[in-house]
C-alpha cells in the first residue's frame, strides 16, 4: 500500500501512519472500531486544508471505518443566515469532501452519545476531550490524533499501536487528592484547567473522585485544554497509594476559576454545549427554562448534537418556547461569534472559557449552568 | 576537460529520514520552535509568530531549520498549502519531529530530517538534504 497500487489518498494515509508507528516506537498496525476527524470547522481549517480534502477525495480516499465529525463552523437553520456567501460555500465545500470519503457528518464533539464505545475498544479518535472521554470514562483506548491522522485512521481503518493502545501505557504515574469540595460542573472545569497545567501529558489516578458522567466530561474537556493528558483514572487501587501525590487545595480551584472569569461587562451570550450538551443536560436546561423567558438583551445557545436533540425533541420545544436557539452542529469555539457582535460570554465551559478569550476574542465568565440561566432570564 | 563533479561536502550531519527526497537549497535556521498555524503566513510563507527570530523572513525555498514544530495539528495542513503555492520551503530539517511537521511534510511531499544539532549549521549554508538517508551535508 505504500508503494500506492491503493491509490495516491491510500498511499499518504499509509505513509502517515507507518511514520508515526516509527516516530513513537510502534511495532504493528492495529484495526480501530472508529475513527473521528477534527479539522471540520472552516474557521479553523482555511483554504490549504480544503485543497488537501480534495486531493484526498478524488484520488480514491474512502473510509474503510466507522467514522464521524467533529462541528462545522456553522448550524444550518441559524447561524448559516448570520454569515457571508464566501464562508458558507467553504464550510459546504469542507463537508461534501469529507462525505465524498465517506465519513459521516455527525458534526459532534460528543460521539459517544451517538454509538458509545466499548471498553476495550482500539478508537483513532482527534476530538481531545471526546479522547480523554472514552479513555477515561467509557475505558475505550485512543491515542490523541490529530486532524490528518485521524482522517489517515479512518481511510485505512488501523492505527499504529503506540502509547494509549498498550496497557503499560496506561497505567497512573501520578495520584491526586482533590481535598476541595466540588460542587458543580463549573468547579469539575476549573479543577480540570489547573490539573491540566500541572500534569502535562502524565496519567493521574485520582484518590476518590466523584462526580456525574456530566461533571466528567467537563473535568475531561478542561484537562485536555490546559494540558495533554488522555487519561485518568477515577479511583486509585491500593497499590497506587505510593505515587506522587498531588494535593488539590480550595484555594487552587478558586485561583483557576478566577482566572477564568475575565468578563468586564454584562454577557450577551449565554452558551450552554461545550462540550455538546447530554440528553441529561438538554432536560436540566429545559427545566430551569420552563416557568420563565429569555431577555431581550441576550441571546442563550444551547449546542449539542443532532442525536441528542432529535432524542430530547420536547425539551428543545420548551427551551425554544423560553426563546433559547438550539443549535445543532456547531459551538462558539468553531464560529465566528465576533463578527455577529458578541463581546461577552457566560457559560458553564472551563474549555470554552479557557480557549475563547484567543479564538473568539471575547471576554468569558465561567459560571455554574442554573446561574447561567439566571443570568439569561432576569429581568 | 572539464569535470562536473558535486560541490565538495564540508560535514555530513546524520540524523533520521522522515520524509523522501533529496534537494540543495540556502539553510535558514531558527533556534526556535515553530507553529505553521498562527505562525506562518498562510499566502506569503513569511514567519509572523511574534517574538520569534524569524519574524518577517521568507521560508519559500530555503532548508528551514529548527528545533521542533508546536501547536494545532492543522498546522499539518499550512505547510501543504504553502507548498502547493510554491511558497514552501525546499525542505525540513529538525532536531526533534513532532507530528505535526512529520505529517506536514509528508502530505506535502518535501524532503524532512530529525535527529541533526541544528546549532552545526548557519543561516546562509548551501546545504544538501537527503530525507531517504536522514543526511545533512553542509557544502563548501
Amino acid at each position: 500500500m505504500l508503494d500506492g497500487e491503493y491509490g495516491w489518498a491510500n498511499q499518504i494515509a499509509m505513509k502517515i501512519l507507518a511514520k508515526l508507528g516509527d516516530l513513537f516506537g510502534a511495532t504493528k498496525l492495529i484495526p480501530v472500531q472508529s475513527a473521528h476527524l477534527s479539522g471540520v470547522s472552516y474557521k479553523h481549517m482555511g483554504d490549504g486544508a480544503i485543497k488537501f480534502l480534495d486531493e484526498m477525495a478524488s484520488k480514491g480516499g474512502k473510509a474503510q471505518t466507522r467514522a464521524t465529525l467533529n462541528p462545522s463552523s456553522f448550524d444550518p437553520e441559524y447561524l448559516v443566515k448570520r454569515y457571508s456567501k464566501e464562508r458558507f460555500e467553504k464550510q459546504t465545500r469542507i463537508l461534501e469532501l469529507y462525505g465524498k470519503m465517506m465519513i459521516q457528518p455527525t458534526l459532534t464533539c460528543t460521539p459517544y452519545y451517538i454509538q458509545e464505545p466499548k471498553a476495550g475498544q482500539h478508537l483513532a479518535w482527534a476530538e481531545s476531550s471526546a479522547v480523554i472521554y472514552a479513555n477515561s470514562v467509557l475505558n475505550a483506548w485512543t491515542n490523541r490524533e490529530g486532524s490528518p491522522s485521524a482522517l489517515a485512521a479512518a481511510l485505512i481503518g488501523k492505527t499504529p499501536n503506540y502509547g494509549m493502545h498498550q496497557a503499560e501505557n496506561r497505567k497512573p504515574n501520578v495520584l491526586v487528592k482533590v481535598e476541595a469540595e466540588l460542587k458543580t460542573e463549573a468547579d469539575y472545569g476549573a479543577l480540570g484547567i489547573h490539573l491540566g497545567k500541572l500534569l502535562k501529558d502524565k496519567t493521574p489516578a485520582f484518590h476518590g473522585l466523584r462526580g456525574s458522567d456530566d461533571e466528567l466530561k467537563q473535568l475531561s474537556a478542561a484537562m485536555a485544554s490546559s494540558g495533554m493528558t488522555a487519561l485518568f483514572h477515577r479511583t486509585a487501587t491500593g497499590e497506587q497509594r505510593d505515587l506522587e501525590t498531588i494535593s488539590v487545595e480550595p484555594s487552587d480551584i478558586k485561583k483557576a476559576a478566577s482566572n477564568l472569569c475575565k468578563a468586564h461587562q454584562m454577557p450577551d451570550l449565554v452558551f450552554l454545549g461545550c462540550p455538546h450538551c447530554s440528553t441529561s443536560e438538554v432536560k436540566q436546561i429545559a427545566s430551569l427554562l420552563k416557568q420563565t423567558k429569555v431577555r431581550k438583551d441576550v441571546e442563550l445557545w444551547v449546542c449539542t448534537s443532532r442525536h441528542v436533540s432529535e432524542k430530547a425533541k420536547t425539551h428543545i420545544e420548551v427551551i425554544e418556547r423560553a426563546g433559547g436557539h438550539v443549535l445543532c452542529d456547531t459551538c462558539v469555539l468553531v464560529s465566528w461569534i465576533k463578527d455577529l457582535g458578541f463581546n461577552t460570554i457566560i457559560t458553564n465551559s472551563a474549555k470554552t472559557a479557557f480557549y475563547a478569550p484567543t479564538l473568539n476574542e471575547v471576554d468569558v465568565d465561567l459560571k455554574p449552568l442554573s446561574r447561567c440561566i439566571q443570568v439569561a432570564c432576569h429581568q | 576537460m572539464v569535470v562536473n563533479s558535486l560541490p565538495a561536502v564540508k560535514k555530513t550531519l546524520t540524523g533520521r529520514g522522515i520524509s523522501p527526497g533529496r534537494c540543495k537549497g540556502l539553510a535558514l535556521v531558527s533556534t526556535k520552535p515553530l507553529s505553521f498555524l498562527g505562525g506562518v503566513d498562510y499566502n506569503s510563507g513569511v514567519v509572523i509568530e511574534k517574538d520569534h527570530d524569524l519574524n518577517g523572513q521568507p521560508i519559500k525555498d530555503k532548508v528551514l531549520c529548527f528545533p521542533s514544530g508546536h501547536g494545532s495539528t492543522v498546522g499539518s495542513y499550512v505547510l501543504y498549502s504553502l507548498a502547493k503555492k510554491g511558497c514552501g520551503p525546499k525542505a525540513i530539517v529538525n532536531q526533534v519531529a513532532d507530528t505535526v511537521m512529520v505529517v506536514g511534510a509528508i502530505i506535502a511531499e518535501i524532503p524532512m530530517v530529525d535527529q541533526i544539532d541544528i546549532n552545526k549549521i548557519a543561516t546562509g549554508d548551501a546545504v544538501e538534504v537527503d530525507g531517504d538517508k536522514g543526511t545533512v551535508k553542509i557544502l563548501r
